[in-house]
C-alpha cells in the first residue's frame, strides 16, 4: 500500500476536482436519450454514458499522449479538454447531419421560446407531437462546454493517478471507472436527458455537485492507495 | 422519461441468486487460483470464467430488479457504473491484501455500490427504493467479474501477475467492456412488459459465456495454449447451450403473440 501523505492529500483533492467536472459537464451534454435517436427530442440520440465516455476516452487519449512528452500539468489537462471537445463537437455535428439531411428536420431546442445565442424564435420549427430534434446552436455550445469540462476532469483525474502508480493502464482504466460513476450520477440526476445548459433542468446541478463530491471522495481515496507494483 | 421497462414476477428469489453468485464467483476464482498453483499449469484458469458466469448472473439479475423501476437513463448505464466501481475496488483489494484480495476488493465495491446507491436516493432523490441493495449486489458482480475474467488470463491471483497480464497488456479494455455488457445486455435485451426471470438469466448466462471466451482468447499467449483452449472450449459450449435454451424460451414466452390476420376493408 502507498502511504498517505501530503502529496497523496493533494492528488485526492485533483481526482475529487476531476470528479466534479465530469459530473457538471454531463450538465452541459444535449442528451436526448432514444426519443432524440427517433428525432422526437433536442439533443443527440444516446445515452449520457455513451455521449461522456466517448468524448471522455477521446480526451484520455489525448492527455496520455501530452504526458508522454511533458509533466505540466495544465497542458495536459488543456490537451485532454481539446481531445474531449473535439470528440463531442464530431459526434453532434455528424448527428446534425444524419438530422438535417437524413431525417429532415431542422435543429430546434423546445425548452426556450428563443435561442439564447442567435436569438432566433424555436417554436415555429418544432414538429408537432415532439419536444423539438437536432442540437441547435445554444445546445451544441453547450455541448462544447460540457466535451471541455468532462475531458478537463478525466486527464486530471488521469494525472493524479499516473503520478501515483506510474502505469498508465492501470490510471487510464481507474480514470474511466471515476469518470463512470460521476457520468451516471450526473446522469440520474437530469433523469436521462437535458437539453444544454438553457433547460430548466441544469438548475439541479447543485445535488449533481454534492453526490459526486461525495462518491469521488471516497473512491478517489482508495484509488490512490493502489500502488503501481514497484 | 419515467417509462417502467416492465418485469415479470421472479421465480428465484434475489437473496438466493446473490448468495449463488457470490459464492460460486469466489470459488472459481479461488479454485483457479489453488488448483493452477498446485499443478503447475494454466489448464483450470476456466474454472474462474465459471466463476465470472456465476457473478454476471447476480449481476443481470441485480440489473433487472432497478431497470423494472425505470430509471430514466437506460440499461447499459448502471452496467457501467457498477464495472467503474467493480474495478477500482478489484484492483484495491488484489494491490494491498494479497490472496485475500479478491474478497476485501468485492467487500469494497459492495460498499461503493450501497454508498452510491444511497447517494443516489438521499441526494438527487430518485426514489427508487431497491437502489441502495441493488448497486450493493451489481457493484460486488462488477468486481467480481473483474477479478474473474482476469484470473482467466493471469491465471492467478498475485497482483504483480495481474498487473503484468491484465494490465500492462492492455487487456484490462476487454474485461471492462465485455464484462459490462454481459451483465448489462440481458435485461437490455429482454426488457419490456413480457420480461421473464428465467430468459434474462438464460442469456446472462450466454453473454457469461462469451466475457469468458474473449478472456479465454486473451489468455493463449499469458497462460498458455493447453489452458486457453480449454477456457475457449468451455466457453464455446456453455455459450452455444445458453444460447439454444434461450431461443427455446424466446419460442415459450413469444407464444403469447396471436396473429390477427390481415386487416379488413377499412380497418385502418
Amino acid at each position: 500500500m502507498s502511504t498517505f501523505d501530503a502529496s497523496t492529500l493533494i492528488y485526492v483533492i485533483q481526482i475529487v476536482i476531476g470528479g466534479l467536472l465530469v459530473g457538471i459537464g454531463v450538465h452541459f451534454v444535449p442528451v436526448g436519450g432514444a426519443p432524440a435517436a427517433m428525432a422526437q427530442a433536442t439533443g443527440v440520440g444516446t445515452g449520457t454514458v455513451q455521449l461522456a465516455t466517448g468524448s471522455g476516452l477521446t480526451g484520455l487519449i489525448s492527455a496520455g499522449l501530452m504526458m508522454s512528452v511533458t509533466d505540466n500539468i495544465l497542458l495536459i489537462v488543456l490537451s485532454g479538454a481539446v481531445g474531449a471537445m473535439i470528440m463531442m463537437d464530431v459526434t453532434m455535428i455528424v448527428g446534425n447531419w444524419v438530422y438535417i439531411y437524413g431525417v429532415g428536420v431542422p435543429p430546434v431546442a423546445a425548452k426556450v421560446d428563443y435561442d439564447p445565442i442567435t436569438k432566433d424564435p424555436q417554436p415555429p420549427y418544432i414538429s408537432p407531437g415532439t419536444v423539438g430534434h437536432g442540437v441547435p446552436t445554444v445546445s451544441f455550445v453547450s455541448g462544447t462546454i460540457g466535451g471541455l469540462m468532462g475531458g478537463a476532469g478525466g486527464s486530471l483525474i488521469y494525472y493524479a493517478l499516473m503520478n501515483i502508480n506510474g502505469v498508465s493502464g492501470l490510471s487510464a482504466f481507474f480514470a474511466i471507472g471515476i469518470f463512470v460513476v460521476n457520468a451516471v450520477i450526473a446522469s440520474y440526476n437530469i433523469q436521462g436527458t437535458i437539453e444544454g445548459f438553457h433547460d430548466p433542468k441544469f438548475k439541479r446541478i447543485p445535488r449533481a455537485v454534492k453526490a459526486c463530491f461525495i462518491a469521488t471522495l471516497i473512491i478517489g481515496i482508495f484509488a490512490v492507495l493502489i500502488h503501481g507494483g514497484a | 422519461m419515467s417509462v417502467a421497462a416492465g418485469g415479470g414476477a421472479s421465480k428465484i428469489d434475489k437473496t438466493k441468486l446473490t448468495m449463488y453468485g457470490l459464492g460460486g464467483g469466489i470459488l472459481g476464482i479461488y479454485l483457479a487460483h489453488v488448483l493452477n498453483m498446485i499443478t503447475g499449469t494454466g489448464y483450470f484458469s476456466f474454472l474462474a470464467g465459471l466463476g465470472a458466469i456465476a457473478a454476471v448472473l447476480m449481476g443481470a439479475d441485480a440489473v433487472r430488479r432497478v431497470c423494472a423501476y425505470g430509471i430514466g437513463t437506460g440499461v447499459p448505464s448502471i452496467g457501467m457504473m457498477a464495472m467503474g466501481m467493480g474495478l477500482v475496488a478489484a484492483m484495491f483489494g488484489l494491490a494491498v491484501a494479497g490472496v485475500a484480495g479478491p474478497i476485501i476488493g468485492i467487500a469494497i465495491a459492495m460498499g461503493f455500490g450501497y454508498f452510491v446507491g444511497m447517494l443516489a436516493n438521499k441526494i438527487i432523490k430518485m426514489n427508487i427504493p431497491v437502489m441502495e441493495e441493488v448497486l450493493m449486489s451489481l457493484g460486488g458482480a462488477g468486481a467480481m467479474v473483474i477479478i474473474a475474467l482476469s484470473v482467466v488470463i493471469s491465471g492467478q491471483i498475485g497482483y504483480q501477475d495481474m498487473l503484468k497480464d491484465v494490465i500492462f497488456t492492455g487487456y484490462i479494455a476487454i474485461v471492462f467492456i465485455a464484462g459490462a455488457l454481459a451483465i448489462l445486455q440481458p435485461f437490455n435485451a429482454n426488457l419490456g412488459p413480457d420480461e421473464t426471470q428465467d430468459r434474462t438469466l438464460v442469456l446472462a448466462i450466454s453473454t457469461g459465456g462469451l466475457a469468458m471466451f474473449a478472456a479465454g482468447i486473451a489468455s493463449l499467449v499469458t497462460v498458455g495454449v493447453g489452458g486457453a483452449v480449454l477456457t475457449m472450449l468451455i466457453a464455446a459450449v456453455i455459450w452455444l447451450k445458453a444460447f439454444l435454451w434461450y431461443f427455446k424460451l424466446v419460442k415459450r414466452d413469444s407464444a403469447g403473440v396471436i396473429g390477427t390476420g390481415l386487416l379488413h376493408e377499412g380497418g385502418l
